[in-house]
């Protein structure tokens, strides 16, 4: 099969469903505050186009800081733990307190702690991206290969080197595994922290335009937001991994060339 | 005899698990020697190799080394190539070097005189994935001859490849050996590869190991690929073979 067809196949099957969804929209003629066909979303988002995608760069601020907290702080904490069995064995109930407390219990705490908005969600977002990171990156610095840590140590390594010249590189596959999961839950994060946290007006996300929208039953608006949502989602996956790629090209078997079959 | 690089007085290793890798062992090696440890699968071949580096503490008895056999000076051979999969042939030669702090222009020096060293010309930019097995472990060896060690201790570092590639390493190490005069230290199952590269061949029999026969090769030092077709490497051979086999009768009578 081509590159070509590749793309186009899930394409094609996008535009069937759409043109399924138009047509039993306009045959049954269901109202739009039930339920909008694609056009008439499409035309909503055409009409407040530059408002929204206003609305999304201010989520997107927000989701990106979030995800590379998570990464910085995530890689450095698991470092941590790998440090000793006993810092492991003390520390990672809490990192699995963090993955399992759902945010949106945590977010009126931290809005009162917190009187800015945009620390309160990125504290949120964070909460939510950073346990992928800690867990796999934690899994790759323990699986460096035990006959290259006694050559480290016969050559005497310091630990900086060991840490920069073998369990670094060890773990950074695992750690972008983290990191593509971890994409997504910051998104995911910042919305729904947007919408416990009810920000308003002009500074204020996509996630709080498509809350005010579906309020007032304007179904296309709403909708319209909710396909930016995804379709930044749907991007910023493919962006991580791209990166992914890119960093492991020579040597992981992840990255390697796709023979063609 | 040259004067010892090594040796070990009494020498036993027990894991924490209480296996027991080594019985009490002596053993010297000289100076600049071809030394193969032949045996079965776990009688502590390996062990004894990770004694002598430093990687693991004897439970008993002591270790002397040379000033020319100090771990830091002591290359170390994996039976898989232990390569770095992120790093291209070159980085991985120049490890050693990089963990000393070695100046750049250095490291590319002698990284380039190990790679022609070990036949790898043209594929200093490879990374290990697109290499074979073969050109793996010259990438290993050049590794461990990089920083100019006097020791060299390889735990069976051609099992894990084709007779072919395995007879043209045993070739070209045994010229660099002849070059270079290193202590070399081989650990390995086949007699055949034991006998053809060392000067001396010690027979360890299994769990605890202990060395059962210590037996002088009757070859001479210059020795090339004919070598394996006549009669007198097929008596050496049997030679070692024969003590194995006493090795393994008196411990299926004990």
């Amino acid at each position: 099969m081509t590159r070509i067809a590749q793309a186009l196949l899930p394409a094609a099957f996008g535009a069937l469903v759409l043109t399924l969804w138009e047509l039993a929209v306009r045959l049954n003629e269901i109202p739009p505050y039930i339920l909008p066909g694609p056009l008439t979303i499409m035309a909503a988002l055409w009409e407040s186009g530059p408002e929204l995608l206003q609305a999304l760069s201010v989520t997107l601020e927000v989701t990106i800081a979030a995800l590379i907290l998570a990464a910085v702080t995530g890689a450095g904490i698991a470092l941590l733990l790998a440090q000793s069995k006993l810092a492991e064995q003390t520390l990672f109930p809490y990192a699995v307190f963090l993955q399992v407390t759902p945010i949106v219990t945590v977010a009126p705490f931290v809005i009162i702690w917190v009187n800015n908005v945009f620390i309160v969600l990125l504290i949120l977002a964070w909460m939510a991206a950073v346990f992928p990171i800690i867990s796999n990156t934690l899994l790759g610095l323990k699986s460096a290969d035990p006959n290259l840590k006694d050559l480290f140590r016969l050559y005497g390594a310091s630990r900086g080197q060991t840490v920069l010249r073998l369990l670094a590189p060890s773990a950074l596959p695992y750690f972008l595994g983290g990191l593509r999961i971890s994409g997504g839950l910051a998104l995911i994060g910042t919305v729904v922290a947007e919408m416990v946290a009810g920000t308003s007006g002009a500074r204020s996300g996509l996630a709080s335009r498509l809350l005010e929208a579906s309020y007032r039953l304007e179904l296309a608006r709403a909708l319209a937001c909710f396909a930016l949502l995804s379709a930044a989602g749907f991007i910023l996956y493919i962006a991580l991994d791209v990166l992914s790629r890119r960093l492991l090209r020579h040597w992981h078997e992840s990255a390697r060339p796709v023979e063609s079959i | 005899m040259n004067d010892p690089a090594v040796v070990l007085a009494g020498v036993s290793k027990i894991f924490s698990t209480g296996t027991a890798a080594l019985a009490a062992t002596d053993l010297s090696i000289a100076e600049g020697s071809f030394t193969s440890v032949v045996g079965p699968s776990g009688c502590g071949k390996s062990t004894l190799l990770r004694l002598i580096a430093g990687l693991t503490p004897p439970t008993s008895g002591r270790i002397a080394r040379a000033a020319t056999a100090t771990p830091l000076a002591t290359g170390f051979v994996f039976q898989e190539a232990t390569l770095m999969p992120w790093a291209t042939t070159a980085e991985n030669i120049a490890l050693p070097l990089r963990l000393a702090s070695v100046a750049d222009a250095e490291v590319a020096a002698r990284v380039s005189d190990a790679v022609a060293r070990v036949g790898l010309g043209g594929f200093a930019a490879a990374y290990p994935r697109e290499l074979s097995g073969g050109m793996k472990m010259r990438v290993s060896i050049a590794r461990a001859i990089v920083n100019g060690p006097r020791l060299l201790l390889m735990d069976e570092p051609f099992a894990a490849l084709d007779e072919f590639t395995r007879f043209k390493l045993n070739d070209d190490l045994l010229e660099l050996w002849q070059r270079n005069r290193w202590t070399i230290l081989f650990v390995t199952h086949s007699i055949r590869e034991a006998v053809f590269l060392s000067e001396r061949v010690v027979v360890m029999s299994p769990r605890p190991g202990r060395i059962v026969a210590d037996l002088a090769v009757d070859l001479p030092p210059q020795r090339d690929a004919a070598l394996r077709l006549g009669h007198a490497f097929a008596d050496q051979c049997a030679r070692v073979t024969s003590a194995l086999g006493d090795a393994f009768l008196t411990q299926a009578a004990s």
